[in-house]
Protein backbone atom coordinates (compact mmCIF):
# COMPACT_ATOMS: atom_id res chain seq x y z
CA UNK A 1 0.00 0.00 0.00
CA UNK A 2 1.33 3.58 -0.82
CA UNK A 3 1.41 6.03 1.80
CA UNK A 4 -2.29 7.49 2.70
CA UNK A 5 -1.84 10.79 1.83
CA UNK A 6 -1.74 13.31 5.11
CA UNK A 7 -5.53 14.41 5.14
CA UNK A 8 -6.58 10.56 5.06
CA UNK A 9 -4.32 10.31 8.20
CA UNK A 10 -5.57 13.28 9.82
CA UNK A 11 -9.51 12.04 9.05
CA UNK A 12 -8.34 8.71 10.33
CA UNK A 13 -7.19 9.39 13.38
CA UNK A 14 -10.41 12.00 13.90
CA UNK A 15 -12.65 8.63 13.45
CA UNK A 16 -14.01 9.45 10.29
CA UNK A 17 -12.19 6.73 8.12
CA UNK A 18 -13.77 3.31 9.42
CA UNK A 19 -14.63 -0.19 8.03
CA UNK A 20 -12.45 -1.75 5.33
CA UNK A 21 -10.78 1.13 4.34
CA UNK A 22 -10.36 2.47 7.91
CA UNK A 23 -8.63 -1.11 9.01
CA UNK A 24 -6.59 -0.66 5.67
CA UNK A 25 -4.58 1.82 7.33
CA UNK A 26 -4.75 0.40 10.63
CA UNK A 27 -2.91 -2.46 9.11
CA UNK A 28 -0.18 0.05 7.00
CA UNK A 29 0.04 2.25 10.11
CA UNK A 30 1.29 -1.37 12.48
CA UNK A 31 4.29 -1.69 9.34
CA UNK A 32 5.22 2.43 8.63
CA UNK A 33 7.20 3.99 11.32
CA UNK A 34 6.97 7.08 8.69
CA UNK A 35 3.22 7.16 8.76
CA UNK A 36 3.01 6.26 12.76
CA UNK A 37 5.37 8.99 13.18
CA UNK A 38 3.04 11.69 11.27
CA UNK A 39 -0.05 10.76 12.93
CA UNK A 40 1.54 11.46 16.35
CA UNK A 41 2.65 14.72 14.47
CA UNK A 42 -0.90 15.27 13.99
CA UNK A 43 -1.40 14.44 17.35
CA UNK A 44 0.97 16.79 18.67
CA UNK A 45 -0.49 19.81 16.42
CA UNK A 46 -3.70 19.74 18.77
CA UNK A 47 -1.44 19.40 21.99
CA UNK A 48 0.48 22.85 20.79
CA UNK A 49 -3.00 24.75 19.84
CA UNK A 50 -4.28 23.75 23.11
CA UNK A 51 -0.88 24.64 24.99
CA UNK A 52 -1.10 28.77 23.68
CA UNK A 53 -2.89 30.90 26.08
CA UNK A 54 -6.01 32.84 25.17
CA UNK A 55 -4.91 36.20 24.25
CA UNK A 56 -6.61 38.37 27.11
CA UNK A 57 -8.76 41.15 25.57
CA UNK A 58 -7.08 44.60 25.04
CA UNK A 59 -8.12 47.05 27.29
CA UNK A 60 -9.46 49.58 24.65
CA UNK A 61 -11.70 46.82 23.12
CA UNK A 62 -13.29 46.14 26.57
CA UNK A 63 -14.12 49.58 27.51
CA UNK A 64 -15.14 49.77 23.96
CA UNK A 65 -17.65 46.74 25.05
CA UNK A 66 -18.93 48.38 27.94
CA UNK A 67 -19.61 51.34 26.61
CA UNK A 68 -21.56 49.69 24.17
CA UNK A 69 -23.53 47.04 26.80
CA UNK A 70 -24.33 50.44 29.01
CA UNK A 71 -25.83 52.22 26.06
CA UNK A 72 -27.56 49.09 25.17
CA UNK A 73 -28.75 48.78 28.81
CA UNK A 74 -29.77 52.50 28.84
CA UNK A 75 -31.85 52.42 25.82
CA UNK A 76 -33.45 49.05 26.92
CA UNK A 77 -34.06 50.73 30.24
CA UNK A 78 -35.49 53.43 28.31
CA UNK A 79 -37.97 51.83 26.21
CA UNK A 80 -39.64 49.92 28.80
CA UNK A 81 -39.73 52.48 30.53
CA UNK A 82 -41.25 54.95 27.60
CA UNK A 83 -44.10 51.66 27.19
CA UNK A 84 -45.62 52.56 30.96
CA UNK A 85 -45.46 50.19 33.98
CA UNK A 86 -49.30 49.05 33.12
CA UNK A 87 -48.42 47.37 30.00
CA UNK A 88 -45.29 45.42 31.45
CA UNK A 89 -47.44 44.37 34.24
CA UNK A 90 -50.03 42.75 32.32
CA UNK A 91 -48.83 39.98 30.37
CA UNK A 92 -48.18 37.37 33.82
CA UNK A 93 -45.67 36.66 35.27
CA UNK A 94 -42.97 36.60 32.79
CA UNK A 95 -40.21 38.45 35.58
CA UNK A 96 -39.51 36.07 38.53
CA UNK A 97 -40.26 36.81 42.15
CA UNK A 98 -37.33 37.34 43.38
CA UNK A 99 -36.46 40.39 40.40
CA UNK A 100 -39.77 41.63 41.30
CA UNK A 101 -38.79 42.39 44.52
CA UNK A 102 -35.30 43.85 43.25
CA UNK A 103 -37.11 46.15 41.18
CA UNK A 104 -39.50 47.08 44.16
CA UNK A 105 -36.44 47.79 46.28
CA UNK A 106 -34.64 49.68 43.31
CA UNK A 107 -37.52 52.22 43.49
CA UNK A 108 -38.14 52.70 46.84
CA UNK A 109 -34.28 53.14 47.08
CA UNK A 110 -34.14 55.72 44.88
CA UNK A 111 -36.47 58.44 46.35
CA UNK A 112 -34.19 58.40 49.80
CA UNK A 113 -31.05 58.99 47.87
CA UNK A 114 -31.98 61.73 45.77
CA UNK A 115 -33.20 63.36 49.06
CA UNK A 116 -30.02 62.35 50.37
CA UNK A 117 -27.96 63.93 47.48
CA UNK A 118 -30.09 67.06 47.82
CA UNK A 119 -29.07 67.65 51.09
CA UNK A 120 -25.58 66.52 50.59
CA UNK A 121 -25.15 68.78 48.34
CA UNK A 122 -25.78 72.17 50.21
CA UNK A 123 -24.37 75.46 47.91
CA UNK A 124 -21.61 74.37 45.92
CA UNK A 125 -22.37 70.49 44.83
CA UNK A 126 -25.56 71.68 42.58
CA UNK A 127 -23.75 71.08 39.63
CA UNK A 128 -24.04 67.96 40.51
CA UNK A 129 -27.98 67.48 40.15
CA UNK A 130 -28.61 68.73 36.98
CA UNK A 131 -31.12 66.71 35.39
CA UNK A 132 -34.76 64.88 37.33
CA UNK A 133 -37.33 67.59 37.44
CA UNK A 134 -37.73 66.59 41.58
CA UNK A 135 -34.09 67.23 42.29
CA UNK A 136 -34.09 70.33 40.01
CA UNK A 137 -37.18 71.80 42.04
CA UNK A 138 -36.04 70.55 45.32
CA UNK A 139 -32.49 72.11 44.61
CA UNK A 140 -34.00 75.39 43.66
CA UNK A 141 -35.05 76.15 47.35
CA UNK A 142 -31.74 75.08 48.59
CA UNK A 143 -30.54 78.85 48.03
CA UNK A 144 -30.04 81.59 45.61
CA UNK A 145 -26.69 81.44 46.42
CA UNK A 146 -26.70 77.87 44.82
CA UNK A 147 -28.60 78.81 42.30
CA UNK A 148 -25.92 82.03 41.44
CA UNK A 149 -22.88 79.20 41.59
CA UNK A 150 -24.31 77.22 38.65
CA UNK A 151 -26.50 78.87 36.36
CA UNK A 152 -25.22 76.96 33.44
CA UNK A 153 -26.14 73.65 35.19
CA UNK A 154 -29.40 74.75 35.55
CA UNK A 155 -30.36 75.44 32.13
CA UNK A 156 -28.91 72.24 31.07
CA UNK A 157 -31.37 70.74 33.49
CA UNK A 158 -34.30 72.49 31.47
CA UNK A 159 -32.92 71.23 28.01
CA UNK A 160 -31.37 67.53 28.89
CA UNK A 161 -33.15 66.85 31.50
CA UNK A 162 -36.64 66.09 29.28
CA UNK A 163 -37.71 62.98 27.64
CA UNK A 164 -39.31 65.47 25.31
CA UNK A 165 -35.27 66.69 23.87
CA UNK A 166 -35.68 65.80 20.22
CA UNK A 167 -33.21 63.53 19.24
CA UNK A 168 -31.14 65.59 17.74
CA UNK A 169 -31.39 67.74 20.38
CA UNK A 170 -27.10 67.77 20.98
CA UNK A 171 -26.54 68.93 17.56
CA UNK A 172 -29.35 71.92 18.36
CA UNK A 173 -28.98 73.04 22.29
CA UNK A 174 -25.76 74.07 23.50
CA UNK A 175 -26.08 74.15 27.13
CA UNK A 176 -23.77 75.37 29.67
CA UNK A 177 -21.76 72.57 30.91
CA UNK A 178 -20.55 72.92 34.74
CA UNK A 179 -17.24 70.92 34.71
CA UNK A 180 -15.85 70.40 38.58
CA UNK A 181 -12.82 69.97 39.20
CA UNK A 182 -11.65 66.93 42.00
CA UNK A 183 -8.76 65.53 42.65
CA UNK A 184 -10.64 62.42 42.75
CA UNK A 185 -8.12 59.24 41.15
CA UNK A 186 -10.57 56.50 39.74
CA UNK A 187 -9.31 53.39 39.04
CA UNK A 188 -10.93 50.70 36.53
CA UNK A 189 -11.42 47.80 39.52
CA UNK A 190 -13.63 49.95 41.66
CA UNK A 191 -15.04 52.45 39.41
CA UNK A 192 -18.56 51.89 40.21
CA UNK A 193 -18.35 52.20 44.06
CA UNK A 194 -16.17 55.30 43.22
CA UNK A 195 -19.05 56.71 40.76
CA UNK A 196 -21.40 56.06 43.43
CA UNK A 197 -19.85 57.95 46.17
CA UNK A 198 -18.68 60.97 43.71
CA UNK A 199 -22.59 60.82 43.01
CA UNK A 200 -23.94 60.72 46.68
CA UNK A 201 -20.65 62.97 48.41
CA UNK A 202 -21.03 66.53 48.75
CA UNK A 203 -17.73 67.33 46.47
CA UNK A 204 -14.42 68.88 48.48
CA UNK A 205 -14.75 72.87 47.65
CA UNK A 206 -12.93 72.94 44.19
CA UNK A 207 -13.54 75.23 40.97
CA UNK A 208 -16.05 74.79 38.97
CA UNK A 209 -15.76 76.19 35.04
CA UNK A 210 -17.49 75.89 31.99
CA UNK A 211 -16.71 73.07 29.24
CA UNK A 212 -14.38 73.61 26.68
CA UNK A 213 -16.36 73.15 23.53
CA UNK A 214 -14.66 70.20 22.53
CA UNK A 215 -15.83 68.75 26.44
CA UNK A 216 -19.34 69.45 25.62
CA UNK A 217 -19.48 67.78 22.19
CA UNK A 218 -18.39 64.63 23.69
CA UNK A 219 -20.47 64.75 26.79
CA UNK A 220 -23.61 65.71 24.63
CA UNK A 221 -22.02 62.67 22.05
CA UNK A 222 -21.78 60.68 25.41
CA UNK A 223 -25.32 61.03 27.04
CA UNK A 224 -27.52 61.43 24.40
CA UNK A 225 -31.32 62.95 25.46
CA UNK A 226 -30.45 61.69 29.22
CA UNK A 227 -30.66 63.61 32.25
CA UNK A 228 -27.15 65.01 32.92
CA UNK A 229 -26.16 64.43 35.84
CA UNK A 230 -22.48 65.11 36.79
CA UNK A 231 -19.39 66.61 34.81
CA UNK A 232 -16.30 66.34 37.04
CA UNK A 233 -12.52 66.74 35.61
CA UNK A 234 -10.82 63.46 37.65
CA UNK A 235 -8.25 61.42 37.16
CA UNK A 236 -8.46 58.04 36.22
CA UNK A 237 -5.82 55.42 37.04
CA UNK A 238 -3.62 58.34 36.98
CA UNK A 239 -4.37 59.85 33.95
CA UNK A 240 -6.26 63.30 33.47
CA UNK A 241 -9.75 62.55 32.51
CA UNK A 242 -13.25 63.77 32.82
CA UNK A 243 -16.42 61.43 34.73
CA UNK A 244 -19.41 62.19 32.35
CA UNK A 245 -22.63 60.62 34.33
CA UNK A 246 -25.99 60.36 32.91
CA UNK A 247 -29.55 59.05 34.13
CA UNK A 248 -31.58 56.49 31.86
CA UNK A 249 -34.51 55.48 34.09
CA UNK A 250 -33.14 53.93 37.37
CA UNK A 251 -29.97 53.86 35.95
CA UNK A 252 -27.03 55.56 36.00
CA UNK A 253 -24.31 55.60 33.23
CA UNK A 254 -20.85 56.82 33.68
CA UNK A 255 -18.33 57.20 31.22
CA UNK A 256 -14.21 57.82 31.91
CA UNK A 257 -14.28 60.39 28.90
CA UNK A 258 -10.48 60.59 27.87
CA UNK A 259 -8.59 64.21 27.25
CA UNK A 260 -9.38 64.12 23.70
CA UNK A 261 -12.63 63.10 23.79
CA UNK A 262 -15.29 65.50 21.48
CA UNK A 263 -18.51 65.30 19.54
CA UNK A 264 -16.23 63.23 16.81
CA UNK A 265 -13.85 61.27 19.18
CA UNK A 266 -15.63 59.52 21.55
CA UNK A 267 -12.93 58.04 23.13
CA UNK A 268 -14.03 56.47 26.18
CA UNK A 269 -11.55 54.83 28.87
CA UNK A 270 -13.87 53.00 30.49
CA UNK A 271 -17.80 52.78 31.74
CA UNK A 272 -20.28 51.97 33.93
CA UNK A 273 -23.61 51.72 34.95
CA UNK A 274 -25.25 51.82 38.33
CA UNK A 275 -28.54 50.67 39.26
CA UNK A 276 -29.38 53.83 41.96
CA UNK A 277 -28.95 52.77 45.28
CA UNK A 278 -28.62 48.81 44.55
CA UNK A 279 -25.05 47.62 44.74
CA UNK A 280 -26.28 43.70 43.85
CA UNK A 281 -28.28 40.68 43.98
CA UNK B 1 -18.57 39.03 47.21
CA UNK B 2 -19.65 36.50 45.19
CA UNK B 3 -17.06 34.12 43.38
CA UNK B 4 -16.98 34.09 39.59
CA UNK B 5 -19.05 31.30 39.02
CA UNK B 6 -21.67 32.60 40.85
CA UNK B 7 -24.62 33.19 40.05
CA UNK B 8 -24.73 30.58 36.87
CA UNK B 9 -24.96 32.17 33.56
CA UNK B 10 -28.07 31.06 33.01
CA UNK B 11 -29.22 32.96 35.99
CA UNK B 12 -27.26 36.06 34.71
CA UNK B 13 -29.15 35.79 31.49
CA UNK B 14 -32.50 35.16 33.52
CA UNK B 15 -31.71 38.36 35.47
CA UNK B 16 -30.87 40.40 31.89
CA UNK B 17 -34.08 39.39 30.37
CA UNK B 18 -35.77 40.20 33.11
CA UNK B 19 -34.27 43.91 33.34
CA UNK B 20 -31.63 43.45 35.38
CA UNK B 21 -29.67 46.35 33.87
CA UNK B 22 -25.77 44.81 34.73
CA UNK B 23 -26.47 41.13 34.29
CA UNK B 24 -25.62 41.41 30.82
CA UNK B 25 -22.53 43.26 31.29
CA UNK B 26 -21.36 40.79 34.13
CA UNK B 27 -21.93 37.73 31.86
CA UNK B 28 -19.97 39.37 28.99
CA UNK B 29 -16.94 40.03 31.25
CA UNK B 30 -16.97 36.86 32.73
CA UNK B 31 -16.35 34.97 29.27
CA UNK B 32 -15.01 37.91 27.42
CA UNK B 33 -11.17 36.55 26.84
CA UNK B 34 -12.28 33.72 25.23
CA UNK B 35 -14.97 34.85 23.10
CA UNK B 36 -11.65 37.99 22.10
CA UNK B 37 -10.21 35.07 21.50
CA UNK B 38 -12.57 32.96 18.73
CA UNK B 39 -13.29 36.16 17.54
CA UNK B 40 -9.62 37.37 17.20
CA UNK B 41 -8.14 34.04 15.74
CA UNK B 42 -11.10 33.50 13.63
CA UNK B 43 -10.75 36.73 11.73
CA UNK B 44 -6.86 37.59 12.16
CA UNK B 45 -7.00 40.60 12.52
CA UNK B 46 -7.90 42.85 16.13
CA UNK B 47 -9.73 45.69 14.58
CA UNK B 48 -12.06 43.11 12.53
CA UNK B 49 -12.31 41.06 15.66
CA UNK B 50 -13.66 44.17 18.07
CA UNK B 51 -16.03 44.79 15.25
CA UNK B 52 -17.42 41.88 15.06
CA UNK B 53 -17.53 41.05 18.88
CA UNK B 54 -19.63 44.16 19.59
CA UNK B 55 -22.08 43.50 16.82
CA UNK B 56 -22.18 39.78 18.17
CA UNK B 57 -22.59 40.98 21.67
CA UNK B 58 -25.13 43.16 20.61
CA UNK B 59 -27.22 40.95 19.18
CA UNK B 60 -26.56 38.93 22.00
CA UNK B 61 -28.06 41.19 23.96
CA UNK B 62 -30.99 42.07 21.93
CA UNK B 63 -31.65 38.05 21.14
CA UNK B 64 -31.44 36.80 24.96
CA UNK B 65 -35.08 36.27 25.20
CA UNK B 66 -34.91 33.57 22.37
CA UNK B 67 -32.11 32.00 24.15
CA UNK B 68 -33.99 28.24 25.30
CA UNK B 69 -31.20 26.41 27.36
CA UNK B 70 -30.55 23.55 24.66
CA UNK B 71 -27.07 24.48 24.91
CA UNK B 72 -24.57 26.05 27.84
CA UNK B 73 -24.93 29.66 27.88
CA UNK B 74 -21.18 30.17 26.85
CA UNK B 75 -22.04 27.55 23.67
CA UNK B 76 -24.45 30.45 22.98
CA UNK B 77 -22.60 33.45 23.46
CA UNK B 78 -19.69 31.40 21.24
CA UNK B 79 -21.76 30.39 18.38
CA UNK B 80 -23.08 34.57 17.80
CA UNK B 81 -19.55 35.60 18.02
CA UNK B 82 -18.47 32.94 15.13
CA UNK B 83 -21.24 33.97 13.48
CA UNK B 84 -20.48 37.34 13.68
CA UNK B 85 -17.04 36.78 12.37
CA UNK B 86 -17.53 34.48 9.62
CA UNK B 87 -20.21 36.92 8.37
CA UNK B 88 -17.65 39.67 8.28
CA UNK B 89 -15.01 37.03 6.42
CA UNK B 90 -17.63 36.68 4.00
CA UNK B 91 -18.40 40.62 3.20
CA UNK B 92 -14.48 40.86 3.17
CA UNK B 93 -13.83 37.74 0.69
CA UNK B 94 -13.24 40.54 -2.01
CA UNK B 95 -9.63 40.41 -0.44
CA UNK B 96 -7.04 38.36 -2.19
CA UNK B 97 -7.35 35.14 -0.37
CA UNK B 98 -3.38 33.51 1.16
CA UNK B 99 -2.81 30.44 -0.79
CA UNK B 100 -1.03 28.03 1.57
CA UNK B 101 1.52 27.48 -0.29
CA UNK B 102 2.79 31.04 -0.04
CA UNK B 103 5.62 30.60 1.95
CA UNK B 104 6.95 33.89 0.85
CA UNK B 105 3.53 36.00 2.21
CA UNK B 106 3.51 33.57 5.09
CA UNK B 107 6.86 35.06 6.63
CA UNK B 108 5.63 38.78 6.01
CA UNK B 109 2.91 37.56 8.23
CA UNK B 110 4.95 36.20 11.10
CA UNK B 111 6.87 39.14 10.75
CA UNK B 112 4.49 41.65 10.86
CA UNK B 113 2.17 39.96 13.42
CA UNK B 114 1.74 41.30 16.59
CA UNK B 115 4.66 42.71 19.26
CA UNK B 116 7.60 40.40 19.36
CA UNK B 117 8.35 41.61 22.34
CA UNK B 118 5.08 40.24 23.89
CA UNK B 119 4.32 37.22 22.03
CA UNK B 120 5.73 34.36 22.30
CA UNK B 121 7.60 32.95 18.70
CA UNK B 122 5.33 29.98 19.61
CA UNK B 123 1.81 32.38 19.39
CA UNK B 124 3.52 34.53 16.57
CA UNK B 125 3.61 31.00 14.65
CA UNK B 126 0.45 29.64 15.34
CA UNK B 127 -1.62 33.05 14.61
CA UNK B 128 0.51 33.36 10.82
CA UNK B 129 -0.38 29.34 10.20
CA UNK B 130 -4.04 29.99 11.50
CA UNK B 131 -4.57 32.20 8.42
CA UNK B 132 -3.45 29.84 6.10
CA UNK B 133 -6.86 27.82 6.77
CA UNK B 134 -10.04 28.37 4.75
CA UNK B 135 -12.31 30.02 7.50
CA UNK B 136 -14.17 27.24 8.44
CA UNK B 137 -11.22 25.36 9.31
CA UNK B 138 -10.08 28.11 10.92
CA UNK B 139 -12.75 28.68 12.97
CA UNK B 140 -13.49 25.02 13.48
CA UNK B 141 -10.14 24.39 14.83
CA UNK B 142 -9.81 27.26 17.05
CA UNK B 143 -13.19 25.89 18.92
CA UNK B 144 -12.40 22.39 19.22
CA UNK B 145 -8.62 22.33 19.84
CA UNK B 146 -7.49 25.73 20.97
CA UNK B 147 -10.87 26.35 23.17
CA UNK B 148 -11.34 23.13 24.12
CA UNK B 149 -14.97 22.64 23.13
CA UNK B 150 -16.19 19.33 22.80
CA UNK B 151 -16.91 18.35 19.15
CA UNK B 152 -20.68 18.36 19.98
CA UNK B 153 -20.87 22.01 21.49
CA UNK B 154 -18.61 23.30 18.28
CA UNK B 155 -21.11 21.61 16.14
CA UNK B 156 -23.55 23.67 18.34
CA UNK B 157 -21.07 26.84 17.52
CA UNK B 158 -20.77 26.16 14.33
CA UNK B 159 -24.03 25.12 12.98
CA UNK B 160 -22.97 22.06 11.35
CA UNK B 161 -22.54 18.08 12.13
CA UNK B 162 -20.38 17.09 14.53
CA UNK B 163 -19.15 14.58 11.90
CA UNK B 164 -18.36 17.85 9.65
CA UNK B 165 -16.76 19.69 12.68
CA UNK B 166 -14.31 16.52 12.83
CA UNK B 167 -13.25 16.58 8.93
CA UNK B 168 -12.55 20.58 8.92
CA UNK B 169 -10.53 20.24 11.95
CA UNK B 170 -8.69 16.83 10.23
CA UNK B 171 -8.33 18.91 7.50
CA UNK B 172 -7.23 21.57 8.88
CA UNK B 173 -4.82 20.05 11.16
CA UNK B 174 -3.14 18.61 8.34
CA UNK B 175 -2.95 21.79 6.50
CA UNK B 176 -0.86 23.13 9.74
CA UNK B 177 1.71 20.74 10.69
CA UNK B 178 4.12 21.60 8.07
CA UNK B 179 3.85 24.75 9.46
CA UNK B 180 3.86 23.88 12.82
CA UNK B 181 6.01 20.51 13.29
CA UNK B 182 9.18 22.38 14.37
CA UNK B 183 7.65 24.12 17.55
CA UNK B 184 6.57 20.32 18.59
CA UNK B 185 9.77 19.50 19.76
CA UNK B 186 12.36 16.87 18.80
CA UNK B 187 10.01 13.70 17.83
CA UNK B 188 10.44 15.97 14.56
CA UNK B 189 12.34 15.86 11.47
CA UNK B 190 11.65 18.20 8.25
CA UNK B 191 11.99 15.12 6.13
CA UNK B 192 9.12 13.42 7.72
CA UNK B 193 6.31 16.19 7.64
CA UNK B 194 6.41 17.02 3.39
CA UNK B 195 3.36 15.79 2.86
CA UNK B 196 2.82 12.65 1.48
CA UNK B 197 2.02 11.89 -2.22
CA UNK B 198 -1.19 12.23 -3.05
CA UNK B 199 -2.86 16.11 -3.65
CA UNK B 200 -5.37 17.56 -1.81
CA UNK B 201 -8.61 17.47 -2.64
Amino acid sequence: MTHPDIDVLAEFRAGLITGRRGARITAHLADCDRCTGLGDQLAGVSVLLASVPAPAMPDRVAQRLDSVLAAEAARRDNAERAEGDGASESPAPRRPDGHRGFRLLSLRVLAPVAAVVVLAAGGYGLSRLVGPASQTTASSAAGSAARAATPAAAGNAKSAGRANVPAAGPARITPGIVVVTSTTNLSRARLPQQVRAALLVSPAPGRRQAATAQLRGCVLGLIGNHPLQLVESVRFEGRPATLVVARAGATDTAWIAAQDCSATNRHVLASTSLPSGISGP
Amino acid sequence: MPDESWPADQELLRRHVAGDAEAFGELFRRHRDRLWAVALRTLCDPEEAADALQDAMVSAFRRAGDFRGESAVTTWLHRIVVNASLDRLRRRAARPAMSAGDEEAFEALVAQDGDPARTSDTRLDVNAALRLLPPQQRAALVVVDMLGFSVADAAVILDTSPGTVKSRCARARARLLPHLAHLQGNRTDSESVSPAQGGET
